[in-house]
C-alpha cells in the first residue's frame, strides 16, 4: 500500500487565450498517490480538476512542475519515449461525456478491443471479440450488445462500455474524469460499485474526479479539494469530512444535503467569500496526513 | 465457478438482452439508375462478348451507314461499327473516370487530413493554396498540363484530370477532420497509444467518408465529362483510341452529313451514365445527412 505510484510536484498549467489573456487552470498543485489507493479530487466547475487529469495522461503538456509516474518523469521527452508503451497500457482514462468519448461509427466490440489492437496484444481469451465479450460481462452487460453502436445504448451503458475499454488493458492507474456526472443516481451507484470492485479485487489505483461529495466520501480513501486551480486541502476521507480546515472546504461540505428532513432543515450553509481566498498560501501539514493551504507562519 | 462468475461485480443489475435491431438500409435508393449503371458497367466489362465487329476496323465500304440489322447503331464517318465501339470505348471512358477519381481522392484525403491536424498557420496556408487552385478554371489547367505531357493517352489523361480535381474534396476532408480531431474519442485513442495512421483509419476516415462519398461519385462524373470534352475538342484521346469522347469528336463532320446516329448514340450513353452517377451521388449525400442520432 505504501509504494508511491504517482507523484505530482508543483504542477502548473496555463491556457493562453490570445496574446494578452492567459488562464491559470492549474496553479502549483502537488500530491502523491499510493499504489492501490483511490484518491478523490473535488471542486467546482473550472477549478482545474480535469486539467490535472489530462496533464497526468499526457494530453496537455504542463507549463511547469513535474509528474513522476513510478519515478518516470512523464514530462521529459527522452524518458517518455523510452517508457511510452508501458505508460500507455498502464494508465487509462474515462471521460465524463461518454457520448463523445466513444466513436459513433464503431461497434461496442471494436471500441472495447481498440486499445488491445493498438498494442497488438495477444488476447488471453482467444480472439479480440471474446476478450471484448468478457470485459462487457465484467461491467454487467451481455454479449448481445457487442454489435451495437454507441447511439443505440443508454448513457449508463455507454459509460460502462467506456470503462470496459479502459479496463481491458488491466491498468495500474485509472483516471476517472467525472465518470458519474451525467448519469442518474441508480446508474451512478452501479458505476461506483464497479470502480470499487476494480480497486479491491484487482488493485487498480483510481484518481476519481467528481463534484458529488457524498459519492466521493463513499468511494475514496483520500480526498483533495481544488479551488481556482489550487489544491486547498488534502486529507484522508474520514479526517477531511470530520475536520475540514480550509474555509472553502468547510463551505463545500456544508452544501451536502442530509437525507433526513429534520436534520436537513437545521443544516446551515456556510458561504465562502471569494475575495478572502488567498492564492499565495503554502500547502502546510497540520496532521499526520492532512495538508491545508494556508499562509506561511513567520 | 466459471471465470465469468468469478469476475461478476456484486450490485450490478444484469441488463436484459438487447433486442435484435432491424436492418433498414438502402431506403430511397435510386434503383433505376443503379440497374442502368450496373448494366452499362457489365456490358463494358464484357465488351468482347457483345461486340459484333472489330471496333477499330475501318470498314471503308460501309461508312456513315444508318443503324440497320448488320450495324446495330450504324457506322461512323471512318466506317467503324458504333455498337461495338460503344462497349469498347465505354471501357476507356470508365477507366479514365475511376482512375482520375482514385488519384484525386487519394490526394484529397492525404492533403485534407494533413491540413486538418496541422497547426493553425500551416492549415491556413494550405487552405489558401487550395482556394487559389480552385479559382483557376479546371479545363484550362487540364489543357495546360496536357500540353506539357504531350500526346494524350489513357494514363496521362487520368493523371491530368486527377491532379486537377482534388481541391474541393480536400476542403471537405479538412473541415471534417478539424471537427473530429479534438473529440474525446480521438484524445482517448491517443492516450491508449494510437498513432496517426491508426487514428486516420479508425476514427477520421469512417467519419468523413460519408460526407465525401457524394463528391467522389460526382468526381467520376466530372472526369468522364472532362475526357469527353477534351476529346471532342480534339485535345484528348486521338481518334484511333476509341472512347465515348473520341467518338463524339466526329460529330462535327456528322452534322454536315446528316448522320444523327454518330452524335445521338454515344451522347445518349454518356448522358445516361452521368445521370445515373448523379442520382446515386444524390442518394449518398442524402443518406449522409440523414445520419441517425438519438443523442
Amino acid at each position: 500500500m505504501s509504494e508511491i505510484l504517482l507523484d505530482v510536484q508543483h504542477l502548473t498549467h496555463v491556457f493562453r487565450l490570445d496574446k494578452h489573456a492567459v488562464i491559470k487552470a492549474v496553479d502549483d498543485v502537488s500530491f502523491q498517490m499510493k499504489k492501490g489507493e483511490i484518491l478523490g479530487l473535488v471542486g467546482e466547475s473550472g477549478s482545474g480538476k480535469s486539467t490535472v487529469a489530462r496533464c497526468i495522461m499526457n494530453v496537455y503538456k504542463p507549463t511547469g512542475g513535474k509528474i513522476l509516474y513510478r519515478d518516470i518523469d512523464i514530462g521529459d521527452k527522452a524518458q517518455l519515449r523510452k517508457h511510452r508503451k508501458m505508460l500507455e497500457s498502464l494508465r487509462q482514462i474515462i471521460f465524463q461525456d461518454s457520448t463523445s468519448s466513444l466513436n459513433q461509427r464503431m461497434t461496442v466490440a471494436d471500441i472495447i478491443a481498440e486499445p488491445m489492437s493498438i498494442h497488438r496484444m495477444r488476447p488471453a481469451r482467444g480472439s479480440l471479440r471474446a476478450e471484448a465479450e468478457f470485459q462487457l460481462s465484467y461491467v454487467g452487460m451481455d454479449a448481445s450488445y457487442l454489435d451495437k453502436y454507441p447511439t443505440e445504448l443508454s448513457g449508463g451503458q455507454r459509460q460502462r462500455v467506456a470503462i470496459a475499454r479502459a479496463l481491458s488493458m488491466e491498468p495500474e492507474l485509472l483516471v476517472a474524469d467525472e465518470p458519474i456526472a451525467s448519469l442518474d443516481v441508480s446508474i451512478q451507484a452501479q458505476i461506483i460499485n464497479l470502480l470499487r470492485h476494480c480497486n479491491r479485487e484487482h488493485g487498480c489505483s483510481i484518481l476519481f474526479i467528481a463534484h458529488d461529495l457524498s459519492m466521493v466520501e463513499y468511494l475514496c480513501d483520500r480526498v483533495g479539494v481544488m479551488y481556482r486551480g489550487r489544491l486547498v486541502e488534502i486529507a484522508p476521507t474520514a479526517e477531511l469530512y470530520a475536520n475540514p480546515r480550509h474555509p472553502y472546504t468547510k463551505a463545500l461540505l456544508s452544501a451536502i444535503p442530509i437525507p433526513d428532513p429534520i436534520a436537513e432543515r437545521s443544516r446551515k450553509r456556510i458561504d465562502f467569500d471569494e475575495v478572502s481566498f488567498d492564492r499565495d498560501g503554502v500547502l502546510t501539514r497540520i496532521a499526520a496526513d492532512h495538508f491545508v493551504l494556508m499562509q506561511e507562519e513567520v | 465457478m466459471t471465470e465469468k462468475e468469478l469476475f461478476t461485480v456484486v450490485g450490478i443489475r444484469p441488463e436484459p438482452p438487447a433486442p435484435k435491431k432491424k436492418v433498414k438500409r438502402l431506403k430511397g435508393f435510386p434503383w433505376i439508375s443503379g440497374i442502368l449503371l450496373a448494366l452499362i458497367l457489365l456490358c463494358c466489362l464484357f465488351a468482347e462478348l457483345l461486340m459484333t465487329k472489330e471496333p477499330g476496323y475501318l470498314d471503308l465500304q460501309n461508312f456513315n451507314v444508318a443503324p440497320n440489322g448488320e450495324f446495330l447503331f450504324g457506322t461512323d464517318t471512318l466506317g467503324r461499327d458504333i455498337f461495338s465501339g460503344i462497349w469498347y470505348g465505354g471501357r476507356i471512358s470508365l477507366t479514365i473516370g475511376f482512375l482520375a477519381t482514385l488519384i484525386s481522392t487519394l490526394i484529397a484525403v492525404v492533403y485534407g487530413s494533413v491540413s486538418g491536424i496541422a497547426p493553425g498557420w500551416l492549415d491556413a496556408l494550405m487552405m489558401r493554396f487550395t482556394e487559389i487552385f480552385l479559382s483557376i478554371p479546371g479545363l484550362l489547367m487540364v489543357l495546360f498540363l496536357q500540353a506539357i505531357l504531350g500526346q494524350a493517352n489513357v494514363l496521362s489523361l487520368s493523371v491530368v484530370i486527377g491532379v486537377t480535381g482534388w481541391a474541393s474534396i480536400a476542403k471537405v476532408v479538412r473541415t471534417e477532420v478539424r471537427q473530429i480531431r479534438n473529440s474525446e474519442y480521438v484524445v482517448a485513442s491517443k492516450c491508449m497509444g494510437g498513432k496517426f495512421p491508426h487514428i486516420l483509419r479508425k476514427h477520421l476516415a469512417p467519419n468523413f467518408i460519408a460526407s465525401i462519398m457524394f463528391m467522389v461519385v460526382m468526381n467520376v462524373r466530372g472526369a468522364i465529362g472532362s475526357e469527353s470534352t477534351l476529346s471532342f475538342m480534339g485535345m484528348g484521346l486521338p481518334l484511333e483510341i476509341i472512347s465515348w469522347g473520341s467518338m463524339l469528336s466526329l460529330s462535327e463532320k456528322a452534322l454536315l452529313t446528316d448522320s444523327w446516329w454518330i452524335i445521338i448514340i454515344p451522347g445518349a450513353f454518356l448522358v445516361t451514365l452521368l445521370m445515373c452517377l448523379t442520382n446515386i451521388g444524390n442518394y449518398l449525400r442524402k443518406s449522409a445527412n440523414r445520419k441517425e442520432s438519438n443523442l
